[in-house]
């Protein structure tokens, strides 16, 4: 089966969208349009996808942590760039663009000390899984999401897990358990009297 | 009804009565285990296969599976256990009614297995008192029920009445599992129960290595 030959820009329906907006469109290896913009630009210009060349469903909501790049990036350049980059994707089920349901993906570059975009669950409601496992994950956190809290991991670990500067061996979020375990014994000490004794 | 009846005339003449009880009852609670399945990740769907009419353990007395634990008194522990689960398996532990027995179903159970990952409980007997731990990725529905058979046989042995009329100290602690809660726990690690990938395993290995060459050099 010979694949349709991989676009070589961006459709008329995104950049007509986009008319306007500050960005960067370019194309992606894997033929989908990539635009990068600010990330106070991000949220326009997801609504302007959605409302004008119908991006009705966001399939991505995600982060890339740049810790590694930068550190390369600073020994080369003497300049590193924000750390991490919030990434979305969207989906248009209704026109083809080489061979497969159109696909554009945003990139937003946010820095470290100051780690928060827009949330789009205005947009797409969603969305709001997506949002709450990268703020697990990256601690990246989503203006105007209204539940914002860790999907994956307990609620009072302190860690982001994606981050490149979590260890590799991890941390395990067993000092909650103990934490809850000591306080469910001194609650009801009568209950273990048996069992602990060895 | 009947068959009872001679052991009670003998129960009044000499102290035969205690270890008769403890049979009869360590005879009831051996052949009438009710699980409860926590099953977890994939073994869960083996556990499933062992109660279903397959290989079916209604013939050990021990498929009435409750999703209740105040009904049970067998917590089959299949599958993955994350510490954010932790808390659940621990509470439903604490809700069944004594005496209780907790079997360890598959290695991600019994030890983390392969998930030697931040977000799992690596072997559950660091929260609960396992009984008996069941090997395998996983397990063959028969390799359970060989541990619910040799969960019986350490029933059997088991003395209830002491429970009941004897001082706390003498209480063996059997039935809770008390005494098999840390059984490693004695024994130290070894360079190689690192994870294999890990470059302090083989740092390790290697220093005692170059220690075993230098010191049987030097008796030379
Ligand atoms: S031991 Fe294997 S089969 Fe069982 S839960 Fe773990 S990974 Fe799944």
């Amino acid at each position: 089966m010979s694949a349709t030959a991989p676009p070589l820009s961006a459709s008329a329906a995104v950049l007509g969208a986009l008319e306007g907006v500050k960005c960067e469109v370019s194309m992606g290896r894997d033929g989908v349009a990539t635009v990068e913009l600010a990330r106070e630009l991000a949220h326009d210009a997801l609504s302007r996808l959605r409302d004008r060349a119908g991006f009705e469903q966001c399939t991505l909501v995600t982060a890339v942590d740049h810790l590694i790049d930068n550190e390369l990036g600073a020994l080369a350049h003497a300049g590193a760039r924000e750390r991490y980059e919030v990434v979305w994707q969207l989906l248009c089920t209704t026109r083809v663009l080489g061979g497969r349901a159109e696909r554009v993906r945003l990139r937003a570059r946010v820095s470290e000390s100051d780690a928060r975009v827009m949330s789009c669950t205005d947009l797409w409601p969603g969305a709001a899984y997506a949002e709450r496992e990268c703020y697990d994950m990256f601690g990246i956190r989503f203006d105007g999401h209204a539940g914002l809290k860790r999907l994956l991991m307990p609620d009072e670990y302190e860690h982001h897990p994606l981050r490149k500067d979590f260890p590799h061996e991890g941390i395990e979020p067993d000092k909650l358990y103990r934490a809850w375990d000591a306080a469910r014994r001194a609650a009801e000490p009568a209950r273990d009297a048996g069992q602990e004794r060895s | 009804m009947a068959a009872l009846l001679p052991v009670r005339e003998q129960a009044s003449g000499d102290g035969f009565f205690a270890t008769r009880v403890d049979a009869l009852v360590n005879w009831g609670r051996k052949n009438s285990l009710w699980p409860m399945p926590l099953g977890l990740s994939c073994c869960g769907i083996e556990l499933m296969a062992m109660i279903g009419p397959k290989f079916d353990i209604a013939r050990f007395g021990a498929e009435a599976a409750r999703f209740s634990p105040r009904q049970c008194d067998l917590l089959v522990v299949a599958g993955t256990l994350t510490w954010k689960m932790a808390q659940a398996a621990r509470t439903i532990y604490d809700q069944m009614p004594d005496p209780k027995w907790v079997i360890a179903m598959g290695v991600c159970s019994s030890s983390g297995g392969m998930y030697d990952s931040y977000a799992v409980v690596q072997g559950v007997d660091s929260i609960l008192p396992v009984d008996v731990y069941v090997p395998g990725c996983p397990p063959r529905p028969d390799a359970v029920i060989d541990a619910i058979l040799k969960l019986q046989q350490r029933i059997e042995r088991e003395q209830p009445l002491k429970r009941v009329f004897a001082l706390p100290e003498h209480v063996i602690e059997q039935g809770s599992g008390a005494w098999l809660r840390a059984p490693n726990s004695g024994v130290p690690k070894s360079a190689s129960d690192l994870h294999p990938h890990d470059p302090r395993a083989r740092r390790a290995i290697e220093r005692r290595e170059i220690e075993r060459q230098g010191s049987g050099g030097g008796k030379v």
